[in-house]
């Protein structure tokens, strides 16, 4: 039977006999969400353990976080101290070298890296489950031993410094470090990366009283997400953690953040540039606020989905750019909302226009049904996609840890999205997408550009050194 | 004395534990492969750990077999996917993913263009009528293919132009070492010919490469294959075959002697180098130890190149690469270069690094490589094959490209299989055989003169 309507199709093949249906099938009945569940534990040494089994693969992820060691940590003495350590702690411990953490590692097919942030420094470490023993023996030791090799403090030093001058030469590098400065700027959030000077003076002491004092089981959470057995895991944590000795949680720094009180642009110029590299945004909210939701769901309208507002207008329509896009990045103590383009030099000003037009838009008008129902489907359909993955899932718990949020956050997240209505958006749009206080941060070539910015407010210029030039 | 004890510990560990791992639980992913009458495959895998499920279609066709004039049109005319066909209006295929709670994309790659959307499971049958919509019915226009020529200047620009390096380890490598247009021009795109496109190109690219019997159509995750194959049928199954496409020539003259370009970078601040040494082909006994000579060479942090150049000899800030620059072993047809890009400090040189590099190279072809060093390059290797197993979106990748460039999805069950057999001895060969300077092109990007104020 097949095989007969194929022949008739070949001969006839330009002319299809049956026309394709015009409008797109109905979804099938809901399957069951099967969202994950995850246990908490506390060892007597105050380590929150978390443990989420999610067996898709014969693999093991872990994050184990210390919410003690912060960009913000120490900053006065020593700014950046919370990064180097970071990047130095699995170069070496008391019984290892390097290299033989890297053997280690790759002999348990691993991965175990370090970075820090202004709410956490945070240990993401993978392996094949067999060996899940092995790698939590490895992420303690390194927790607890850190050598700090001078040999390895020395590289550590010369490379960084190295890294952040080619990081200069990145348009993508200068637009964000110019940007978290504007927002938040001597709060600890406002810190990207320490100066050379800062860098070069660190010493091993310095760093082995740093993750003494900061890497404390009692300021730490441990989650681990995989192919796992609850129990036996738990009993191979307990094996590697169990030693490891508390400390004293320093008392929450928390300045207050700089008061923006018209809107200010901060151009950053690189002659020779062909795009402008444009942010724009403010302050927001802590990921913990009553307007998390709204903001979130208000920012896939926006800029953060494909089919967003911005998307639709500058590239869709206008073909200034290639990945506009707008980001609600709600941390600890508080966030921002940015909203920003690539686009040639040509089109620098109308951009700039068109960015401030859909915000404004989304503060004065209140979103259509569609819009709405289409962003509250992105947003739980993807949460399913997020959760379907161990790191993705250890990711998500951590956020729960780290922000304070409540322990049914990922049962709760459906509902709470559902509940939105184009008023709460409206108003979350009205109080986070503030124009008229906006930081608008720009990297491009000034002389190219310079008549389609000024329209816009007043201009500090930088280099990209970061120094204020005339 | 304590560290050698724990050495050798770690060391008679590793040799049990790698012993059971080998008999560890096979792969076993479920595959249902036919074919329908019209010539499109179709490939379904069950998973039900999560309530999604991707679509992926895979035409085969990538930017090696686009018109010459016409640099970055197979990329160009991917952008176009998303402008439109007869029952879905221009961008409206991202909202229709998106309003059902899924996530949609392209890629443009080597030998192959795909197209994905990952959703709800109970939304499997939308992502099908859109797939099958555009490729029975793109709509085309004028207007729609300027808008996208902009748009895909400012992605050239924004990763190309715009960036210290541009890119070089790929773009300038590839026009360097190969010698064959289809495998060396700029898959990119040069911007006066992304900008020559014509709605005519667009027409005929599509009714050449776009036709079911060019392309996999492969769904993975918590669905009913039976159901599955039923909307197939309804969607795809009126669907007119088209003339195969021209076979495209990418044989590729072997290389006989060393080549060595340098650039000058405006943007960069320091320099960087970038090598590529021709490598065997998928089909070549050599392959599997190839594959895990990288993987010893460069990678991860514990690799040979690695420890030498960043760590101890203090040449260079960072080691990339590998062996098949924008994918895996499986997912390209055509010639292919390992790749390895690297930035060096201000005061050396590009012949200090790569006496190094080739230092490395001459001690493993003299006493090759140690048992411990192969049995963990192995490990590595199947972690990282596992996880690209992990989500629904990989184990649809891999599926997708063994249907199209093997003709058999159910490979991927058994695809760990060759490189669990290489020995120490084919390693030390395949260096020896394909590790050689008259195989490889080295190019180096030098900072133009300019005011360093970075203190």
């Amino acid at each position: 039977m097949k095989l007969l309507l194929a022949a008739i199709l070949l001969s006839i093949s330009t002319l299809p006999i049956v026309a394709q249906q015009k409008t797109p099938p109905p979804p099938g009945p809901a399957r069951p969400l099967n969202l994950p569940k995850f246990t908490e534990k506390k060892l007597a040494n105050g380590l929150t353990v978390i443990l989420a089994p999610l067996p898709n693969v014969p693999k093991v992820s872990a994050i184990l976080t210390f919410t003690s060691a912060t960009n913000g940590t120490d900053r006065t003495n020593h700014p950046g101290i919370a990064q180097i350590a970071a990047g130095l702690v699995n170069e070496g411990t008391d019984t290892r070298t390097s290299k033989q953490i890297k053997e280690e590692l790759r002999s348990i097919g691993g991965t175990l890296g370090l970075g820090s942030d202004p709410d956490q420094t945070t240990m993401t470490a993978t392996a094949l489950s067999e060996f899940s023993s092995r790698l939590f023996e490895l992420m303690s030791d390194v927790t607890q031993h850190a050598s700090f090799p001078e040999t390895e403090l020395k590289l550590a030093q010369e490379n960084t410094i190295q890294q952040i001058r080619a990081g200069r030469a990145n348009p993508g590098f200068l637009v964000n470090e110019r940007f978290q400065k504007a927002v938040f700027g001597d709060h600890p959030y406002g810190f990207v990366v320490p100066d050379e000077k800062s860098i070069s003076t660190l010493t091993r002491d310095d760093l082995k009283s740093f993750v003494t004092k900061y890497y404390i089981p009692n300021a730490a959470h441990l989650i681990v997400v995989g192919d796992i057995e609850p129990d036996k895991t738990l009993a191979e944590i307990e094996k590697a953690f169990g030693s490891w000795k508390s400390g004293t949680v320093p008392a929450d720094e928390n300045p207050p953040l700089p008061v923006r009180d018209k809107r200010q642009i901060y151009f950053v110029n690189r002659p020779g540039s062909v795009q402008s590299a444009i942010y724009i945004g403010n302050v927001s909210i802590p990921r913990s606020h009553a307007d998390y939701f709204a903001i979130r769901t208000a920012d896939t309208i926006y800029g953060s989905s494909f089919y967003s507002r911005l998307t639709r207008n500058i590239r869709e329509s206008k073909g200034y750019t290639y990945s506009p896009f707008s980001s609600s990045n709600t941390q600890a103590k508080t966030g921002s909302f940015l909203a920003g383009a690539f686009v040639r030099n040509e089109v620098t000003g109308p951009t700039l226009l068109e960015i401030l037009y859909e915000l404004d838009r989304m503060r004065v008008l209140p979103v259509s049904d569609e819009e709405l129902n289409a962003a509250k489907e992105y947003s739980t359909g993807n949460f399913s996609v997020e959760l379907a993955s161990q790191l993705g899932l250890a990711g998500r718990i951590n956020t729960i840890y780290t922000y304070h949020l409540n322990k049914s956050f990922i049962d709760d997240f459906r509902p709470k999205i559902e509940a939105l209505t184009a008023a709460d958006i409206q108003k979350a749009a009205a109080k986070y997408f503030d124009t008229y206080h906006a930081a608008i941060v720009i990297v491009g070539d000034w002389e190219k550009v310079k008549d389609q910015v000024t329209p816009f407010g007043d201009v500090t210029m930088y280099d990209a050194q970061g120094n204020v030039v005339k | 004395m304590q560290r050698l004890v724990m050495k050798l510990l770690v060391l008679a560990l590793t040799m049990t534990l790698g012993l059971s791992s080998l008999q560890a639980k096979p792969v076993n992913v479920p595959v249902v492969y036919y074919k329908l009458p019209n010539g499109l495959k179709v490939v379904i895998s069950e998973d039900h750990i999560a309530p999604v499920v991707t679509v992926g279609v895979y035409y085969n066709v990538g930017f090696r077999v686009e018109p010459k004039g016409r640099t970055g049109f197979a990329h160009l005319f991917e952008h176009m996917m998303f402008q439109g066909s007869a029952n879905v209006k221009k961008f409206e295929h991202a909202k229709y993913v998106e309003a059902n709670g899924g996530s949609t994309n392209g890629h443009t790659d080597f030998d192959y263009t795909n197209y994905y959307e990952t959703l709800p499971s109970n939304r499997l049958e939308m992502a099908l009528w859109l797939e099958a919509d555009r490729m029975r019915s793109l709509d085309i226009s004028e207007e729609n293919l300027k808008n996208q020529q902009n748009v895909v200047s400012e992605e050239v620009r924004v990763n190309v132009l715009n960036q210290p390096y541009q890119l070089f380890e790929w773009i300038e490598l590839w026009k360097n070492a190969f010698t064959n247009w289809n495998n060396s021009h700029n898959g990119y795109g040069e911007l006066d010919e992304i900008n020559a496109a014509t709605i005519e190109d667009v027409r005929s690219f599509f009714k050449t490469y776009y036709a079911p019997n060019n392309a996999v159509l492969t769904i993975v995750g918590d669905v009913d294959s039976a159901e599955v194959k039923k909307m197939i049928e309804k969607h795809f199954g009126t669907l007119t075959a088209q003339p195969a496409p021209p076979k495209a020539d990418l044989t590729e003259p072997a290389q006989t002697k060393e080549k060595r370009v340098s650039q000058p970078d405006k943007l960069a601040n320091l320099p960087a180098l970038a090598t590529g040494y021709h490598i065997p082909a998928q089909s070549s006994p050599d392959f599997p130890a190839m594959a895990l000579l990288v993987q010893i060479l460069q990678g991860d942090d514990s690799s040979r190149w690695y420890q030498r150049l960043v760590k101890e000899k203090e040449l260079t800030l960072d080691l990339t690469g590998g062996l098949n620059y924008f994918g895996n072993e499986f997912d390209y047809t055509g010639p292919m270069i390992m790749t390895t890009r690297t930035t060096f400090k201000p005061g050396h040189t590009v012949d200090e690094v790569l006496k190094e590099m080739d230092a490395v190279i001459a001690e493993i072809v003299a006493k090759g490589i140690t048992d411990k060093e192969l049995a963990d390059a192995k490990v590595r290797y199947k972690s990282n094959f596992y996880s690209q197993l992990e989500s629904s979106f990989g184990k649809a990748h891999l599926l997708s490209v063994l249907a199209l460039f093997r003709d058999d999805p159910n490979q991927i069950n058994s695809l760990l299989t060759p490189f669990e057999n290489v020995t120490a001895a084919q390693v030390k060969a395949a260096a020896a055989k394909y590790l050689v300077a008259s195989n490889r092109t080295v190019i180096e990007r030098v900072p133009e003169a300019k005011s360093q104020s970075g203190q």
